[in-house]
């Protein structure tokens, strides 16, 4: 179990309460887990995601990731329609734990309201957060 | 809320990157680094290392232990000799159940032979004082002496394939401790106690208790010690052996592998209600044909009046997607509800390929076999099914198709014999 210090925020994303990320680029939103849940949930071993075009208010559930000790599930850190989704994951679901904010992205939307991301947690928000949760 | 009990490695897994979590009241490691995949598969082709010190032992010993034993316990511990039945020797084990007046279980145990009226007994995490109680109600005045050694003794299961060339290296005189060492047999003392079958030690002179048993389905070893010496212990079944890593194993590991090898849970897949038409009936004192007990025993009679309507199944998935035990149903091919789902993991050493499930370990595998896993375990429904049925589990997200099955991960090693040592 990784302490508070080990843990790996980058400070280009932005964090949910529920432990999702969300970055900014080109216009659209990338949505994953952060390197918190991945590490309380283990090994991922399958995920599973919506299709491109699927719409989500903020909050939603959009899917779930499994370990080998239970089923988890993903909620949409900004609302917002479904433009592309990680197909890697499918054969590579490994790539969550690996690798949480770059090959083991989940999710690209069209954000409803781009301004959602600014009431996201910043990196410091976030490790106090979890500071007080722990 | 009680904090949780550590054991005495919980030190040494936090230093090592253990996820812990709580179980049975203990703080324990539920994986390591290697994370719980590799450690499942390492178990199956190679060999893990179990912290298991939250079970508990019991000794018995005295002129009645023998009958009390024989009541309580649902194995009959004699075995056919000819046409006579005797006495388990000294150095054999058995696997069974401890059911009350009704039939239900209190837990699942193994009870040893160490000698003449020297007994131990080998039950869950937290099960000590009430498996003592339970015997010390029906012990009658007899001669019995009762001891509870819950956190007193450490315990080490060392599991998997390679496990026998672990100890070769870990043991001093290891060709003399192999070489006759069936499964269910044990040798060694248990802290200080009368030495069962020969001395074990480990090459450092560390006595031990070794025990040719384990939950995993895998071929291994339990290992008794006092917990003064444990990390010593573990630090030496984890040195490599020339090109083979042993590595540690979590709980998670433990969950998955003892659920492919189609072995219970106490207190999740048998428990507060009657011990019969499940898949376990080998803990109970069949005789050959399977029609009577050998023996009576507490509990027996109830089982032996079949009122109960309800059945447990193994079952396995076709891809390693699970539900959640709590909230899930069991609904038949007509979308009957019939049930609940008692267990459900994922066993990652196996997979289907045409109409069969194989194991990574599986001589005749499939060329490039590279299992995803299969999700499995334990469903308890209303009316009976056969093997090879499907049914669906629901949870409140999914609903799952599994087939209904008497072997789950094939081509187990838990009861091969001893390789030749060379």
């Amino acid at each position: 179990m990784k302490e508070l210090p080990e843990l790996n925020l980058p400070e280009d994303v932005h964090y949910s309460k529920d432990h999702e990320w969300a970055r900014k680029e080109n216009g659209r939103i990338r949505v994953g887990i952060d390197d918190y849940a991945q590490d309380q949930l283990g090994e991922i071993v399958y995920v599973e995601l919506p299709k491109p075009g699927d719409v989500f208010s903020t909050g939603a559930e959009f899917g779930t990731v499994e370990s080998v000790k239970a089923v988890s599930e993903l909620f949409m850190p900004m609302g917002g329609s479904v433009t592309a989704v990680n197909t890697a994951l499918a054969d590579s679901p490994e790539l969550v734990n690996t690798s949480p904010y770059a090959d083991g992205w989940m999710l690209e939307i069209e954000a409803t309201d781009p301004s959602e991301w600014d009431a996201l947690m910043s990196r410091a928000e976030y490790l106090d957060r979890l500071q007080t949760e722990e | 809320m009680t904090p949780a009990v550590q054991t005495p490695l919980s030190q040494w897994h936090l230093q090592n990157g253990a996820h812990m979590g709580t179980f049975g009241g203990y703080a324990m490691p539920l994986w390591y680094p290697a994370g719980a995949r590799k450690e499942h598969l390492a178990v199956v082709t190679t060999a893990g290392l179990f912290d298991t010190s939250h079970m508990s032992v019991i000794t018995l010993s005295g002129r009645d232990t023998y009958d009390l034993l024989q009541y309580c316990f649902s194995k009959d511990l004699r075995i056919v000799k000819g046409t006579a039945r005797t006495p388990l020797p000294t150095g054999k084990c058995a696997y069974g159940v401890f059911l009350d007046e009704r039939g239900w279980v209190i837990d699942d145990a193994i009870v040893y032979v160490r000698q003449a009226e020297e007994y131990m007994v080998v039950v869950n995490a937290g099960m000590g004082r009430v498996v003592c109680d339970h015997l010390k109600r029906h012990q009658k005045g007899g001669d019995v002496r009762l001891e509870d050694h819950t956190n007193r003794l450490a315990k080490l299961d060392l599991q998997g394939p390679s496990s026998a060339r672990v100890l070769l290296q870990a043991l001093d005189q290891p060709a003399a401790v192999l070489e006759t060492f069936p499964y269910f047999s044990f040798k060694g003392s248990l802290a200080g106690g009368p030495i069962t079958n020969g001395d074990v030690r480990l090459t450092d002179g560390t006595p031990i208790l070794l025990s040719r048993t384990g939950y995993t389905g895998e071929f291994g070893f339990e290992i008794f010690v006092p917990p003064e010496v444990v990390e010593n212990v573990w630090r030496a079944l984890l040195k490599p052996v020339g090109d083979l890593t042993v590595i540690p194993c979590g709980l998670a590991a433990r969950d998955s592998l003892r659920v492919g090898a189609g072995l219970p849970l106490s207190h999740q897949d048998i428990g507060a209600w009657p011990f019969q038409n499940n898949p376990w009936s080998f803990a109970l004192p069949y005789d050959q044909d399977k029609t009577a007990f050998t023996k009576p025993f507490l509990g027996g009679d109830a089982l032996e009046r079949p009122a109960f309507h309800e059945f447990t199944y193994a079952f396995a998935g076709f891809d390693l997607r699970k539900v959640e035990t709590d909230q899930s149903r069991v609904e038949d091919a007509g979308g009957r509800d019939i049930g609940t789902v008692l267990t459900c993991a994922t066993d990652m050493a196996i997979d289907r390929h045409g109409d069969r499930i194989y194991s990574i370990a599986s001589p005749d595998k499939p060329t490039d076999f590279s299992p995803k896993g299969l999700c499995c375990g334990f469903v308890k429904v209303q009316s009976p099914l056969s093997t090879g049925d499907i049914v669906t589990l629901v949870d409140r997200r999914r609903r799952i198709r599994v087939m209904i099955t008497d072997n789950i991960r094939p081509n187990r090693t838990a009861r091969k014999p001893i390789p030749p040592m060379g």
